[in-house]
Parts: C-alpha cells; structure tokens; sequence
C-alpha cells in the first residue's frame, strides 16, 4: 500500500501544525519585591514592637506586580480593583475591632516602593494598619486531542479545543505602619477550569482571570478573620511579644488576657439573698 | 467565640441580645446567678408574676443594648444583669404594699448595697473569677430597667 506512508505524513504534518502547544500565563505580584528590594537591606522593625489602639483603621491594597502597579499592567480592570478590595471591606464592616477599611488603588504604591511608599500612602489615608495583598494567578492552556480541527477555521470557531486552567493564589500580609511590625498573614485561593474554543481563548482566560481574583478574595476575606482571631489569642496568652493591643477602654490585651465579661453574683450575695428569702417565708407562715 | 454569648455581632445576630443572658462562664457562675434570679420571683407578690415574667422577656434585649457600646471586642454571659433587674422590680412592688414594706425596703437596701460597692471598686463585689470580669454597668443598667419596669402603668382614660 504506497499510500499508507503518505496518508501517516499528512497526518503528522496536522497534528503538528493544527495542535496547539500548552501555554502558561503567569501574572505575579510580590511582597518581597515590593517591601525589601533586592538592592536594599531589609529595615529593622522598631524593637519597641507594635501597639495597636482598637478600633483601627485598615487600609488594603494590592502590591504593584514586576515594574508598575497591577492597573498599568492592565492585569485588573481599573473599576475591578475596588470591586476586589471591596470584598474584604465588607466580609469586616462589621467587626467590632475595626473602625474603618480604606482601599488604596495600587497606582499609589511603587513598585519596590518599600516601607518608605507604605508609610506616604498610610500617612494619605490616615490608617493604622496596612494590609498589602501580593497576587500569584497561573492559567494554563492545554490543546485537546480534537484540536487540530482548529486548521479547517470553522473548527477554531465551533469546537472547544482548549482546556484552561486558572489558578490564584492571594497572600494578605498586615503591617503596623508605625513600627513597621509584621501581624499577621493569610491566604486566599481558588481554581476556575473551563473549555473554549480558539477564537474565544483570550476573552475566556480574562474571565476566568478575574473570577479567579474574585473568589480568591472571598476565600481570603474568610481566612482573614480566622487568623485575627488567632492573632488576638497569641497576643492575649502573650505570645506575641512584639504586639500589644489595646481595647477601647484603654485596657491591655495582654494585661488582660482576653478577658471577657460576665454579670455575676458573688457567694456572699447569694448567701445574703438565700438568708433574706428564708426570713421573708418564714415572716408570711406567721 | 461563642454563638449565644453577647458580643457586637449581636447587631448582625439579633439572639444574641437574648442568650447572652443564658450563657455563662461555668457551672458556679450559673448557679449563683440562678439563685440571684430566683428568690425575686419567690418573694414576688403573686398578681406580679405576668409582670415578672413580661420583664423576663423584655428587658434582656434592652439591657443587652445599652451593653453593647461597653464591651467592644469582648463578649459578656451572664443573667445577673436580669437579676439586678428583677430585684429592683420587685423591691419596688414589695414596697409599695402594706405588710411587706420591710421586705422590699430590705431588697432594695442588698441592691443598693451590691450597686455601691462595685461602684465605688469598679469591679465585682468578693469575686474574682479565672478568664472574665464583672461588668458592674450590666448590674447598673439592670436596676435602671427594673425601677422603669415596676412603675404603674398608665391608667386608660374611662370613655364618657
């Protein structure tokens, strides 16, 4: 069969020129390029550690990914930004401990800006703390088997040949801006799968991208308020020697030790009032 | 945290003004608070017990709301607030009826006692317990509500 050979060759040349190759898309923001540049040393934090006055003002913001801020590298659309950061602020309106979430466009914050640019945009906003949210999403692009019916263009427009991947993972690291202390971390991540088909690629991978954040945010928004919590529990067992918290009354967390409230009754006054109830009954028989 | 105890959250969680007062730190906290809470509605004149038992279900939420403002991220258990409340109540009533004034001057004179002392200590009266505080305001504001509650009620206009 001469043609056997020339029918394998066709095939392979489509395969290979009809296939898509994997792609990766990697949109990465750091903390540590953002606070400790590389040329830099890392500052010292104050030893004096850190006090916090509740109910504080929070400011969060993304930190600005490579050489300019995640806006300009048009990795959020500029109305998404506050979207996102929104979801925090509401998952904490209602918290006891905080008297204010203010979000900061990330156009604020320089790139490899440092705790010198921290301290400029807490100083603009007037806030205590500052939580600087870093973005690691990864979206990966794997051609299916069927996806060398891309070559006949109808197929690159009606079948789903690309099978992508989006996965995000958002780190939130708290800094007390006046001490330049580090509270507390947590994460947030989330993986959104979904096909597309060649022609469609592009704007699937942007939706994907921002839903991705969206509910890596709301995953973060949850963790946030578990390690606040573990955070005061440190502070409050004095684990935590580099942060004290002060309540509204101006009392210690620490000296305190998370001291609740409760209405009591001592046993001296129980005694009182059995001792008073006993002569009462006793007045009413006579 | 605790579901039922008081905390802010209750503006989000509304039965929170109500089982906060439920709620305590310990079976000894309990006990006592249940005695404290008992002997008003003992002595307590019998044609009073709608009026007791009505302050039962009123008065928590209002007392947990002028609480609130006073425990920022803490959280508050306990039912002597209510007790201080009943007392005061019932003091009152017992005072006001012929044969039982010594009884209600005398329960009004332990509260007033209790009240002063935390007062003038800031804190509980012989009591200091592992992990939480008095809050002496909750006893205050309790006493307030239970003066309010055992006031007569308005009498209705008699149609002509």
């Amino acid at each position: 069969m001469p043609c056997r050979p020339l029918l394998a060759a066709t095939l392979a040349l489509m395969a290979a020129v009809g296939c898509n190759t994997p792609e990766t898309h990697v949109r990465r923001s750091s903390l540590m390029d953002y606070l400790y540049p590389k040329e830099k040393a890392a500052p010292v934090p104050n030893p004096a550690g850190a006090r916090l006055k509740l109910p504080l003002k929070l400011g969060i913001a993304f930190v600005p990914g490579g050489n300019a801020s995640w806006r300009v590298q048009n990795l959020l659309a500029p109305g998404q930004e506050k979207q996102l950061l929104d979801v925090v602020k509401q998952s904490f309106k209602d918290r006891p401990w905080i008297s204010e979430i203010k979000p900061v466009p990330s156009a604020y914050l320089r790139s490899s800006g440092g705790f010198e640019n921290m301290d400029q945009v807490a100083r603009m906003y007037g806030v205590d703390v500052m939580a600087l949210v870093s973005v690691d999403q990864v979206q990966n692009t794997d051609p299916r088997w069927y996806s060398f019916t891309y070559l006949s263009i109808v197929g690159a427009y009606v079948l789903p040949g690309d099978a992508n991947d989006t996965n995000t993972l958002i780190d939130a690291a708290v800094y007390d801006v006046a001490s330049h202390t580090f509270l507390l971390r947590a994460p947030g991540q989330s993986q959104v799968k979904g096909s597309s088909t060649w022609a469609n690629r592009e704007k699937q991978l942007r939706e994907h991208s921002a839903k991705g954040l969206q509910l890596a945010m709301a995953d973060l928004a949850k963790n946030l308020d578990a390690e606040v919590g573990a955070f005061k529990a440190e502070v409050a067992r004095g684990e935590r020697k580099d942060v004290d918290v002060v309540d509204r009354q101006g009392v210690s967390l620490r000296q305190s030790g998370g001291r609740n409230f409760g209405g009591s009754t001592s046993w001296i006054e129980v005694l009182g009032a059995l001792v008073l109830l006993g002569f009462a009954l006793r007045f009413r028989r006579a | 945290m605790d579901a039922f105890a008081l905390t802010a959250e209750a503006l989000r969680e509304p039965w929170r003004l109500w089982t906060g007062h439920l709620v305590h730190f310990g079976w000894e906290h309990a006990l006592a608070n249940a005695v404290a809470l008992a002997v008003p509605w003992i002595l307590a004149p019998p044609g009073d017990r709608r009026r007791l038992a009505l302050a039962l279900l009123v008065l928590p939420p209002l007392l947990s709301l002028l609480l609130l403002p006073s425990l920022g991220a803490s959280e508050y258990r306990g039912a002597s607030g209510l007790a201080c409340a009943l007392w005061a109540l019932v003091g009152l009533r017992l005072a006001g009826r012929q044969g039982s004034l010594p009884l209600g001057l005398l329960m009004l004179g332990g509260l007033l006692l209790k009240l002063g002392a935390e007062t003038v200590l800031g804190r509980g009266f012989l009591l200091h317990p592992e992990g939480w505080r008095t809050l002496p305001a909750a006893h205050l504001w309790g006493a307030l509500l239970g003066f309010a509650s055992a006031l007569p009620p308005r009498p209705r206009p008699h149609p002509a």
